[in-house]
Formats: structure tokens, sequence, C-alpha cells
């Protein structure tokens, strides 16, 4: 799986991000974007919606070893 | 890179829509965040919703979904990023936009300084601001009388008040606190700190105070120039609720009573034991002072509720004909009424009541996070 490091970045950078490296990606390929914006969780669902290359397969929220909330969203090139 | 001319601050938009010009707010947020809290004029706003991944997914359909519209196209967000992006794509397609600077954590902040009219004989003894925090419905006061002011409630952002008293060449000599805030934090102590003031806050006996404050007694009286203020402790919304009656005419009444409703008397977890204290406020306190009385509260629930005058406040006596909280049948009856309106506050007010008690030092950034979105300190919101 592809990864996608957007930790500190503000939004809109963490969709814009995700959508240049998905447009780059072959159709089933999976990516995941680690963010600490907590908004990032509802804005890609949002994005998801109408995204006509990506499906979110998954969104969950970690701890990273210094005790920062991690979101991390799991993608797929359609 | 941007342009200062493609930016506007939310002073200069709050009074563009006050002034009622044309404008269109296009909110660029996800739906959740449009849905819970939006930007309010004194007049009505034209506004509408393209979240900026739209924009992202495709500049040409989102563009497209703007409507067209008179006047000029404000594009908003949470923080200002996402919405000079989105300004940025309009411009280039020919629609000129401009991006609110610092975005909707901007309007939370944002205080706007009001010069609160005075009866004749007050007028020239003393001069009373207060203080609009528009975005989240709060209310903070600045009494200033020869070279010296007292501030109350004051919000985090304090420079607002060191600007006021240095503009009406006073030092700030007391901060004065109604009561242990849970919507917003503080900036009392700071303010307090920075200037050698006194501070003052009654956290009454369900809350533990960790930083230092010199209590007021009931019935005190407070010289502050040529301005008398009159410390009356009005317990209820907290058990420590004080409000500060100034000149025997202005009451400074905090969350006790607001222009359309009482003080909430859930947020510390004992809403029957609260709201009898609240009756007895309403109905012993609250009555024995003069119906000319002017109430000017800490908070307001929506912008009808500004004077012609720029100004929150009502008179005494028509708040207590107007509003059912004063018209309660028994002492019984007001406490059931008041444990049934009880509802869950938003998730952050426990974190901002043990900050402004000083038992946590967060930073600054969580402090953004807990206060967005309006004001919940009302018993009934709307009536």
């Amino acid at each position: 799986m592809r990864k996608l490091d957007v930790r500190g970045a503000k939004c809109p950078m963490p969709i814009v991000k995700a959508k240049k490296e998905i447009d780059q990606m072959k159709p089933g390929e999976q990516l995941e974007v680690v963010s600490t914006d907590p908004g990032s969780l509802p804005d890609f669902r949002g994005w998801a919606q109408t995204a006509k290359t990506a499906i979110l397969k998954e969104q969950r929220t970690e701890s990273d070893p210094g005790g920062q909330e991690i979101y991390i969203h799991i993608l797929e090139r359609k | 890179m941007t342009n200062p001319s493609d930016e506007i601050t939310v002073e200069q938009l709050l009074a563009r829509i006050d002034r009622q010009e044309p404008v269109l707010l296009l909110d660029v947020r996800n739906e959740e965040e449009y849905g819970q809290w939006k930007i309010e004029g004194r007049q009505p706003v034209a506004s509408t919703h393209v979240p900026y991944f739209d924009f992202v997914e495709d500049e040409i359909a989102a563009t497209a979904k703007v409507p067209p519209h008179d006047g000029e196209l404000i594009v908003v967000c949470a923080k200002g990023g996402s919405s000079a992006m989105v300004a940025e794509i309009l411009r280039g397609s020919g629609r000129p936009a401009k991006n609110l600077d610092g975005g909707m954590i901007a309007y939370g902040e944002y205080l706007q300084p009001v010069d609160v009219p005075l009866d004749g004989a007050d007028t020239g003894r003393f001069r009373l601001w207060q203080i609009n925090r528009r975005g989240k419905g709060c209310l903070s006061y600045v009494i200033v009388s020869a070279g010296e002011a007292a501030v109350i409630d004051p919000s985090r952002n304090i420079s607002v008040y060191e600007r006021i008293a240095a503009g009406d060449k006073a030092r700030i000599s007391r901060v004065l606190e109604t009561h242990v805030h849970a919507d917003h934090v503080s900036g009392g102590p700071q303010l307090a700190a920075l200037h050698g003031a006194t501070y003052a806050v009654d956290p009454g006996a369900d809350f533990e105070l960790k930083l230092r404050a010199d209590p007021l007694g009931d019935g005190e009286r407070i010289d502050l120039g040529h301005v008398t203020i009159e410390v009356l402790h009005t317990p209820g919304h907290t058990p420590g609720s004080t409000c500060y009656l100034v000149s025997g005419r202005y009451l400074i009444s905090g969350d006790t009573v607001f222009t359309n409703s009482v003080g909430r008397p859930d947020l510390g977890g004992h809403a029957a034991d609260w709201a009898r204290l609240l009756y007895r406020t309403l109905s012993e306190k609250l009555r024995s002072l003069p119906p000319e009385t002017r109430v000017l509260p800490a908070h307001y629930a929506g912008v009808s509720e500004i004077g012609p005058d720029g100004v929150v406040s009502a008179r005494l006596g028509d708040l207590r004909a107007r509003l059912p909280e004063f018209r309660a049948s028994s002492e019984q009856d007001f406490v059931d009424a008041m444990v049934r309106s009880v509802r869950t506050p938003p998730e952050s007010y426990a974190s901002i009541i043990r900050t402004n008690l000083g038992a946590a030092h967060p930073e600054a950034a969580r402090m953004t996070e807990w206060e967005l979105g309006k004001n919940e300190c009302a018993a009934h919101p709307q009536h």
C-alpha cells in the first residue's frame, strides 16, 4: 500500500495531496493517508462522496508514540 | 502569492453586513461544520455552501455551483486556508472573490467594542464599554472612570481591553468575573497579573479554585474613580455567580439573567440544587432592584437581541414581565421546569471550567478548539 504523510499539514493540503497521489495510481491500488487534523475525518468522507477516482475504504483514529492523535484514511483508486 | 486586497477581515465583513451592503458568503467547510455554526450579521446575509473538496475534485463543476449574486463574494472556511485556495480558483475563472482572513476561528475570536450610551446623570462620570464577541455571543465589559478601569468577564484575547483602557488613559486596577465560565477560557488571571490589578472570582462551594483571587462580599461597594460598583451575590447559574451593579443603574448580570432567558443551572451536575438557588435569586434579589435597572448580560443567543444602539441590554422590569422564569407559580415548579430542560452541554465545557479554576493549563490551540461554536449557557436558548 502507498503511504502519504500529511502530518502537520492544514486544509486543504491533505485532500489536495491525496487527490494528486490517487490520480497517479492504478485502479484497485490503495493509499494510506496519515493526518493530524481532526477535521480531515469529515472532509475525507465528504470528498469521497463525489470523488471520481477515489473510494474511501476505512478511517481510524490512533495515538502516535508521542501521544498525538493521528487520523488514518485508507483510499482505493477507482 | 496572496494580495492583501484579496482578503477581508472579520471586522470589515461584519461592518458590511451590518450596513446591509450586498455580500454573498460562500462557505466551503464540510456539511457538518456548516450546519453547526455560521456567520450572522445584524442584517440577514446571503449565504451558500460548496465544500472546498468539491473544488479540489473538479474546479469547473464546483465554480458552476456558486450562484450569481450582487456585491462581493466572500469565501469562508474554518481557518482561512481552504477558502484562500477557493477564492483564488474563483478569481482565476473571472469571478472576483475575497478570502475571510482567519476563517471561522477569527470570527469566533473577534471582539467588537460598543460604547454604551449612559443616562444623563452618569454621562461624563464614567464610560461603560460592552465588548461583543459576535461569533460566540459572549459579552464582556470595561468600566472607566477618572483614570481607573475595571474589566468584567474578559475573553482570552486581552489586547482589546488594554487598548480601550489606554485609549481612555486609564490603568486597569480591577478584573472581575461574574462566575467561573464554562463556554470560554477567561483572560482574567493573565490580564490582572500583567497590570497589577486585583482579580475577583467566586468559585462557590462546589468548585475548588487553584489560582489566587480576592473574594468580594455580598453588598460590598467598590469605588472606581467617580463611580461605585456594588457586588451582588446571585447564586443559581453557578453557586458563586455574582452581578455587579454599576452606579445603581446598570446591572452587569453575568449568566444570571439574559435578555431572552436565564442562565442554565445544570452545568455543574447539580441541576436541582442550583435551580433552587436561582429561583431565590430571581424571586428575591432581582425582585428588589428598580424596574428601570438596565440589564447587561454576559451572553446573547441571537443577533436580534442587539439593539439599534448596538448594545445587548434590557430593562429589568420588562424581563420580569416577559420571561417565564420570573413567573413560576412556586419554587418546586421552577425547579422541575429547569430539571426538565437539562440538555447535554458541549464536551469541552468541563475542560474549560477546569482551566478557569486554574487546575489545567492547556496550550492555546486546545483552547481555540474548545471555544468553537456559539455559547450554550441559557436555560432556554430560544423562547
